[in-house]
């Protein structure tokens, strides 16, 4: 077993997601947000920009979406691999979602953040893979589940996007966690 | 015959029982409540208009303002000197005919509610209270929602004014709704606020802080602490720290941020002075710092200093002539305990003075 790579690609994994870190919090426990989450909300303007503001998640997103939600027994009994491929899944999907949401603004500002957030994604996405590949572990053949979307009007298409980013958010804050454990895993 | 006796003894033990029962309960009190300043109006029993009453309250006059209509007492504006226990006496025998226990309130106002998880991932717990009394009995509803569902609430058994409710996921992009209704017999007022999982995380702060000193190392102290024991699962949600120090002669704190450590060792700490440290907790992702930690003083190592032997450096004259000063402050005894090198340099403190302004 290659133990050197999975070594590396863990903090690799780690930097990643701090720097992409989309929400955090100072000394004094002020919520910052990143250039790009502020970006996104500000394009997707009020009532997206609001605090509190939660609107009902659509159907089309919770479905293809994978949440990062999960009960604690079960965070805590996943399996290496299993654990790995569920990270895996979710950034492949949150990659394409990001991409989508990059080519359809026509905010030229958000259009370059956005697609440099996902040049972070997709080495986070690389990272994974490699540290799956090392491990042993099959990766997941892309899926193409670029269905036929339904179309939407404007207003369903910034809740959609509001909901991308809110999934992210959770996503990023979960695989810092998910590190941890693998990394105490591995080690032990 | 005997059945015929019996059912007969029955039928009067029943009268009598009733008959008594219904004496009773003009002597138990009944509960009245009213609002503060408004004018309230009691009802002796179920007497008729034109019945004529007198009544007390515990066990005197009615002092206060009021005016009598028939079977009811009327009191204007009243205010928590109203309270008491009043009946009412059927003239002109003066039989009592109702006790009325009056309790002067107001009605709940808006509760202020806070939530906080220091107890991450397990569950959260949300405290609130009523920022103007309300002098009669008041209960709390509490109601949580996340993602359409009710959640379970648990009365907290230690704390007044708080409940405790169980994480159902972690990493949940929903937000929590948390609604808390003040309700007593003179209305209801309620709260709801909304927050999401990771930004009510505030840790307990870190325990056993304990800070010594170095042997031979006039400059350091070594730190160390313990997570708080209310975190629950410290190995999959780490914790990082803030470590702050001064001396206590300096109001200037000096910061350091600490992942994954439970120690430290402060190297630049001022010789001989005593220090004042806290330690403070955070999720290595998510939520708030924790408070400040309980304060630890420690002082840095010094030499110890040399026994005082015949032969000191500083020699006094031992005969007394008249001399002005008294002689309480004789140098031998007043000397104070510092190290040699501090004894040496403040002997020779002309020519070093400018190595003492370097060390300080």
């Amino acid at each position: 077993k290659n133990t050197v790579f999975y070594q590396l690609f863990i903090p690799h994994c780690s930097i990643h997601l701090s720097l992409y870190f989309l929400f955090t919090n100072d000394a004094e426990g002020r919520l910052h947000q990143s250039q790009v989450a502020v970006f996104l909300l500000t394009y997707l303007g009020p009532p997206f920009n609001e605090k509190d503001f939660s609107p009902p998640r659509p159907n089309s997103t919770a479905l293809s979406l994978p949440s990062a939600a999960t009960r604690l027994e079960l965070w805590h009994g996943l399996e290496n691999q299993a654990r790995l491929a569920q990270n895996q899944k979710a950034y492949s999907v949150l990659l394409a979602a990001v991409r989508e949401l990059a080519r359809s603004t026509l905010c030229p500002a958000l259009k370059t953040s956005l697609l440099h957030f996902c040049t972070g994604l997709d080495g986070l996405l690389g990272s994974i893979s490699a540290l799956m590949t090392t491990l042993g572990y099959a990766l997941p053949p892309p899926s193409a589940n670029m269905e036929m979307r339904p179309t939407m009007n404007d207003f369903a298409k910034k809740v959609e996007g509001f909901w991308i980013l809110r999934e992210l958010q959770s996503w990023l804050w979960r695989s810092a966690k998910d590190f941890n454990r693998l990394k105490k895993r591995l080690r032990g | 015959m005997a059945n015929l006796v019996t059912s007969l003894c029955c039928v009067v033990l029943a009268a009598v029982v009733v008959a008594y029962a219904q004496r009773r309960s003009q002597l138990v009190a009944r509960n009245q409540y009213e609002r503060m300043g408004s004018d309230v109006t009691m009802q002796c029993g179920s007497l008729d208009n034109d019945a004529s009453v007198s009544w007390k309250v515990n066990g005197t006059d009615v002092k206060a303002q009021h005016r009598l209509e028939g079977p009811r007492l009327v009191l204007n504006e009243v205010d928590l000197g109203h309270n008491g226990l009043y009946s009412c006496f059927q003239n002109p025998h003066g039989e009592r005919r109702d006790t009325i226990y009056l309790h002067i309130g107001i009605p709940p106002r808006d509760p202020t509610v806070t939530c906080r998880s220091n107890t991450y991932p397990k569950g959260f717990y949300c405290s609130w209270h009523q920022l103007h009394p309300t002098y009669i009995p008041t209960t709390f509803e509490v109601d949580v929602q996340h993602n359409q569902r009710s959640l379970e609430v648990q009365k907290d058994p230690d704390h007044k004014n708080r409940c405790r409710v169980r994480f159902p996921e972690v990493f949940s992009s929903y937000p929590y709704k948390v609604n808390v209704t003040a309700v007593n017999a003179l209305g209801k007022a309620s709260t709801t606020i909304s927050f999401e999982e990771s930004s009510i995380v505030k840790p307990d702060p870190p325990e056993r802080v304990t800070a010594t000193p170095i042997r031979f190392n006039a400059r350091r102290l070594e730190v160390s602490w313990q997570s708080p024991a209310t975190w629950p699962d410290i190995d999959n949600f780490p914790l990082k720290y803030f470590l702050r120090y001064r001396p206590l002669i300096r109001e200037q704190w000096q910061h350091v941020e600490l992942s994954d450590s439970t120690s430290h060792t402060i190297t630049d700490a001022y010789a001989g002075k005593e220090y004042i440290i806290q330690v403070a907790a955070k999720d290595t992702e998510i939520g708030t710092w924790s408070d400040w930690s309980v304060a630890v003083h420690a002082t840095p190592w010094i030499e110890d200093p040399l026994p005082i032997t015949s032969t000191t450096e500083v020699d006094f004259p031992t005969e007394t002539k008249t001399s002005p000063i008294p002689s309480s402050n004789a140098p031998q005894k007043a000397e104070p305990p510092v190290g040699r090198a501090a004894r040496l340099l403040t002997f020779f403190s002309p020519l070093l003075l400018g190595m003492l302004l370097l060390f300080m």
